[in-house]
């Protein structure tokens, strides 16, 4: 599934409520050469550059629970797929001890 | 072993080896490419990484042990086996791979076979640079990210936020839409995009100020993700981004008016959003009247009227009861501490201000609040003076402290000053900036966290009588207090610290005056005719002027020719409508572009239509002014203006940016000249589209113009790159001010001490002079040099006819030098208006420093046997503004000579019976010694607005008349302004004198007179006035009307006189005289009178034979005579007795 998005598609994370209208869908982000994402993604003509090519990764499905989710660190993570935070949290022992480590620290800034 | 081989020949920090990564990862076409920024922050970051993969290494073993037991750890029964990588890698975490297997091959294969010996990048280093190189994409995945969602959480935030779909459902339900909310709310910039995202199309949205449209545009098209394309955009007077896909546009009220104007029903737009109504500026409240008539004729266009919190049911009711949202605002709590200024402090008027309750304001400051407790101080004052008292105060005290930095706001100061309130004070440092009102709305300083209110204000207000603009001090309105109290608190809890009395806040106007009742409604009424809005008295405005001061101003326009007897736009007064320019300034530019006098009157339109460029704090230093006396000239501060920019061009032309400094050295703000270049060449634009200039002829084009082009046109490619490359870079952070910075201004000069200078001169090496780049983008240099130095040293006869032109355009606007000036010191020169008597000469004119150019010189005046007070050689001063202050002054003023400009463009003139007394408009009387002189003089005048006024109208329908009239013209022009030499006095006649001036209307003026008169005056039909009595020769010019005793004797007393061609010896008034004379003329001068009149015209009658005869038509005869004027008296009496 990939696709060049004509303007008017928002895309909304479903955790943050992040809402931001994106261009393309998919794993190759038009005229970006060498470069493949690693998951079929709400990608964004990055609005902070002059350059057409430059793009920002709004965000994706979790491989789990098939959530759109954006991929800021308070809603999901990437590793080798996208995970949603909850679902992270839910099969938490399955990962590394890094990401355990991150997880648990995030908890506490959540309530400052 | 072999890595370690390879790690000797390959060095990560040789340009060589990173080329050949670049080869793979950075190619032409790639993602990031070699020698872009992206580029270049690859291989810094790249260092950063090595270095911290370093350090990983170092402690990795440890880690990787503790890792082990975790991994190795059964999951929990019953859950999804996820399949993750047991090992942690952090390449895990990244979701982009770069994939460039195919260069990685061929750039092997091609190692291998052409440098054997050399050190291609191996495996090794390959994965390293791709490893780093998908972290750096990360990282920037990662900000770019983050920046997004922080605008949207700020966007969010906002208390409007919650309010977006009612406001959209209102504004599709409804005509009009009033949202009112308070500083803070974000209505200015989420409101059009809340539409824009509901899919409203071409939004326009009005801003009082230029400087806002800029910066919402800037704002919106970031927060709208639209940064780098056109559909969000300004347009202001010399600037626009618009483009075909802008949806969104902010621009300027006056603006808007043009394009309705142009475009009555404004098809461009959808939706209208009009901001700031609350101000309640001229424009603005003429624009609500204007779309309130619109929104009728259209009701597909939406309105959505944006306020603060006040006087909201006045927009609505004005609207027909239009809904309002009310949204509120955010601000922190303040604190508000009643000081009112004790009465041993409370000076008059005319008093220098008593600094000392500001003072002590300061002083409890840092007595109650820790220095470290950050938070700055905002000082309100009425005026510039005022400022200036309690700026040396405070600097004093700032000096003694140490801990504070005193700095002014005020729109005289450079822009470099005015920017410096932003600047951040250093810790333990308080910034307290003493302002204007100017920081009450237009300019918003972060970090104010106390509020000093003074409670005053210097408003502008108009005088209709003295037609004399008036500066005043006033107490502000309760809006204003509370609009000026917080600005406490807009980025925390602040204080506001109110010099008056709770009972005085009490006692304030609830809101400010509109401008509308405050200035002069000219250029408004001129506006108001030319869209058809019928009578300006019955338009229905919010808060209608009042019907005099419409009254005020359809009568200057009448004056200035705009309008006709019955109020109908005239030809010019069409023209002039359609310049966004004073009624006067437009004037000059018509006038200007008739003769060949174009370039300097578009310089100077434009210098008299900006801000001043000469800097006041600089005229009190000596070096300044010594460099600026070469730009002066004494024929006025026009004159001085033109040379200045012209000069400046010249600089530019040699120097290119190092007029920056040119400038600092005279006390010039550069921005101001940058804005005169820009308005002149837009004067330009408008004069040629109404056909006023010939377009540039597109003639052959030579190699070297060709080559010429060529240059331009690279060098504008690099313009346009510096250019977009300061743009990217704008927003840069605020520099950190230093303790003695405040100091430094109160030398009260623009020049700074040696020890910036050094600092500044790096600076100025540094960073790109971007109005420069502007400048150089937007015009021809060359070009402009060209006719800068055209119109420089303009030779005496091309001066005297700009100041004619000048003169003309900003009539009635003259003033008559006391007939004691002389005797009076140079700071005591007083001056008359026809309306107010005793201004003086602003201080900045050239005339206040140079005065007796204006005196009438010595001998003439006190030649034997002539009159007290006669001379060739008196002067009016033409002048640009009256204002009052604490005294009435003219500023930017032009000198005339008197009699040759009034002839040439009163309105109106008088004489009695010799000619011996003339008046002007109603207010200058002007005595002559020679009668008959002044007679031919009146002649020639005549005859020279005639044939003026004809050119000026072929002119103004587009019919350029040719090039040997107009040089005709203009060289009889100079010759009258020049060589006119008669004795006379002039004076201002007293208001009794004005009253009793004319004779009134006669039952039977002698009939003699009119046919005298009408062979005196060539092509004139003379008529009996009916109100001031004696003969109407011309729409201005009255002969024989004005009552004066001695008149009585001189109209039948007749002297003996020869006339000097025929020999004639007889008794003659001074009218018979010049009868005689205007048909006896020496044959010479029939002569060429004669080629001229061939030249003209062939159908132009020919002289007869004799020298003394002429062509005479009887009509109650019906017969052509060739007759002598004294002949044709005796025949014209023939019939008088017959019948």
């Amino acid at each position: 599934m990939e696709t060049r998005v004509e303007g008017g598609a928002i895309f909304t994370c479903e955790t943050c409520s992040l809402s931001t209208p994106f261009t393309y869908f998919g794993q190759k982000p038009p005229n970006t050469r060498a470069i493949v994402l690693l998951e079929e993604s709400y990608v964004l003509k990055d609005p902070f550059s002059p350059d057409r090519e430059k793009f920002i990764v709004l965000g994706s499905s979790c491989t789990v629970c098939s959530k759109v989710v954006c991929v800021g660190t308070e809603c999901s993570l990437f590793y080798t797929r996208r995970f949603c935070l909850p679902c992270v949290r839910e099969n938490l022992d399955q990962f590394p001890q890094q990401i355990q480590v991150e997880l648990a620290k995030k908890k506490a800034p959540l309530h400052t | 072993m072999a890595s370690e081989k390879r790690d000797e020949r390959w060095d990560w920090d040789s340009p060589r080896c990173r080329a050949q990564l670049d080869e793979i990862f950075f190619r032409q076409h790639d993602y990031i490419q070699t020698g872009s920024q992206d580029h270049r922050d690859f291989w810094a970051f790249f260092e950063r990484f090595q270095r911290f993969k370093a350090r990983k290494e170092l402690s990795g073993s440890k880690d990787n042990k503790n890792e082990d037991p975790n991994s190795s750890k059964s999951r929990k029964s019953g859950s999804l086996d996820l399949g993750l990588p047991k090992e942690y890698d952090a390449r895990y975490r990244i979701n982009i791979s770069v994939n460039t297997k195919d260069v990685e091959d061929k750039m092997q294969g091609c190692g291998h076979r052409q440098r054997q010996t050399s050190s291609g990048p191996g495996k090794q280093e390959i994965t390293d640079c791709r490893l780093a190189l998908l972290h750096f994409l990360d990282f920037c995945q990662r900000q770019g990210f983050n920046k997004l969602a922080k605008l949207r959480q700020e966007q969010r935030s906002l208390p409007i936020f919650v309010y977006r779909d009612r406001i959209v459902e209102l504004v599709k339900a409804n005509p009009v839409v009033v949202v009112a909310g308070d500083t803070g709310c974000g209505k200015s910039t989420q409101v059009p995009q809340y539409l824009l995202a509901s899919g409203f199309n071409y939004i326009a949205c009005t801003q009082p100020r230029r400087i806002a449209c800029i910066s919402l545009a800037k704002r919106v098209s970031f927060e709208s993700l639209n940064q780098y394309g056109s559909k969000v955009g300004y347009q202001i007077r010399f600037e626009t981004t618009r483009t075909l896909a802008t949806k969104l546009l902010f621009l300027t009220e006056g603006l808007l008016l043009r394009q309705i104007q142009k475009d009555s029903l404004l098809d461009q737009y959808q939706v209208l959003i009009v901001d700031e109504v609350h101000e309640r500026h001229l424009h603005c409240d003429f624009l609500l009247g204007v779309l309130r008539a619109l929104i009728s004729s259209r009701s597909d266009l939406r309105l959505v009227l944006m306020s603060a919190t006040i006087n909201i049911k006045l927009f609505s009711e004005y609207f027909r009861g239009a809904p309002v949202l009310q949204v509120p605002g955010r601000l922190f709590p303040i604190q508000v501490i009643y000081q009112p200024i004790p009465p041993e402090e409370q000076v008059s008027r005319l008093e220098k201000l008593d600094p000392r309750p500001y003072l002590r304001v300061l002083q409890g400051i840092d007595q109650r609040y820790l220095p470290e407790e950050r938070g700055d101080v905002l000082l309100f004052l009425s005026g510039v003076a005022e400022i200036s008292t309690v700026l040396e105060a405070c600097q004093a005290y700032a000096t003694h402290t140490q801990r504070w930095i005193v700095l002014a706001l005020h729109s005289t100061l450079s822009l470099a000053q005015q920017d410096k309130v932003f600047d951040i004070s250093p810790t333990g440092v308080r910034k307290c900036i003493i302002s204007t009102n100017i920081a009450e709305t237009s300019v918003t300083i972060d970090g104010v966290r106390f509020v000093v209110d003074s409670g005053k204000v210097k408003e502008m207000s108009f005088d209709p009588k003295a037609k004399m603009q008036r500066l005043q001090e006033f107490w502000i309105s309760r809006a204003s207090s509370e609009q000026r109290k917080g600005r406490a608190g807009r980025t925390g809890p602040g204080v506001c610290y109110r010099l008056y009395a709770e009972s005085d806040y009490d006692a304030f106007a609830p809101y400010p005056v509109p401008e509308i009742h405050r200035v002069a409604l000219d250029s408004l009424v001129l506006q108001m005719k030319s869209m058809d809005l019928g009578d300006p008295c019955s338009f229905s405005f919010i808060d209608p002027p009042s019907a005099s001061s419409i009254q005020t101003a359809l009568t200057y326009l009448r004056d200035q020719g705009a309008l006709d007897a019955s109020g109908e736009l005239t030809t010019i007064g069409r023209l002039l409508a359609s310049l966004p320019v004073d009624v006067v300034i437009g004037k000059m530019l018509v006038l200007g572009s008739l003769f060949n006098l174009v370039e300097p009157v578009l310089t100077v339109a434009a210098a008299l239509t900006v801000q001043s460029p000469f800097l006041r704090s600089a005229q009190h230093n000596p070096d300044c002014a010594t460099a600026r006396q070469p730009l002066h000239s004494n024929q006025g501060d026009p004159f001085t203006l033109l040379n200045t920019f012209n000069a400046w061009v010249q600089v530019k032309g040699e120097r290119g940016g190092g007029s920056r400094k040119w400038c600092r050295r005279r006390g010039l703000e550069e921005q101001r000249l940058y804005e005169m270049v820009n308005l002149r060449r837009q004067f330009k634009e408008l004069l040629k589209s109404h056909g006023l200039l010939e377009e540039q002829g597109t003639g052959v084009v030579t190699p070297e113009e060709r080559k010429r082009r060529r240059e331009r046109l690279t060098e504008r490619h690099q313009l346009h790159q510096i250019k977009r490359e300061h743009d990217l870079q704008e927003g840069s952070r605020r520099k950190v001010l230093r303790l003695e910075e405040g100091t430094e201004d109160t030398s009260g000069s623009d020049d700074e001490t040696s020890g910036k200078k050094g600092k500044d001169k790096k600076a100025d090496g540094q960073s790109v002079d971007i109005q420069e780049v502007k400048f150089k983008l937007r015009h021809n240099v060359d070009q402009l040099q060209e006719v800068a130095s055209a119109s420089q040293d303009l030779p005496s006869r091309q001066q005297a006819l700009l100041k004619l032109v000048l003169c003309r355009g900003l009539y009635p606007q003259l003033s008559l030098p006391d007939e004691h000036n002389a005797t009076r010191k140079d700071s005591e020169q007083i001056f008359h208006t026809r309306n107010k008597q005793g201004v003086v000469i602003h201080p900045t004119s050239v005339f206040a420093s140079d005065p007796e150019v204006l005196h009438v010189p010595d001998q003439e005046g006190s030649q034997p046997g002539a009159d007290k007070g006669q001379s060739s050689r008196h002067q009016l001063l033409a002048f640009v503004t009256l204002l009052e202050t604490n005294k009435p002054y003219v500023s930017n003023c032009v000198r005339v000579p008197a009699l040759q400009a009034l002839l040439l463009v009163a309105n109106c003139l008088d004489s009695n019976g010799n000619c011996t007394r003339l008046v002007a408009d109603g207010w200058l009387e002007l005595c002559l010694s020679d009668g008959e002189r002044t007679l031919g003089v009146i002649s020639s005048a005549l005859e020279l607005r005639a044939e003026w006024e004809r050119l000026l109208q072929a002119q103004l329908s587009k019919h350029r008349p040719s090039g040997r009239d107009l040089e005709r013209l203009s060289d009889r022009l100079v010759r009258f302004l020049l060589y006119t030499e008669v004795n006379y006095s002039v004076r201002r006649l007293t208001g009794l004198q004005a009253q009793n001036l004319y004779v009134g209307p006669q039952r039977d003026p002698d009939p003699s007179d009119a046919l005298a008169l009408r062979s005196v005056f060539r092509g004139v039909e003379p008529k009996p006035d009916p109100i001031k009595g004696g003969l109407r020769v011309s729409s201005y010019f009255t002969y024989n009307c004005l009552s004066d005793p001695t008149d009585l004797y001189s109209e039948c007393l007749r002297t003996f006189w020869t006339c000097p061609f025929c020999a004639l010896y007889m008794p003659f008034t001074p009218l018979e005289r010049m009868q005689h004379q205007a048909a006896c003329k020496p044959p010479e001068e029939i002569a060429a009178q004669e080629a001229e009149a061939e030249c003209e015209s062939e159908k132009a009658v020919k002289p007869s034979s004799s020298s003394l005869t002429r062509l005479y038509h009887c009509d109650i005869c019906n017969k052509d005579l060739t007759l002598t004027s004294t002949e044709i008296l005796k025949h014209k009496r023939q019939h008088t007795v017959a019948s």
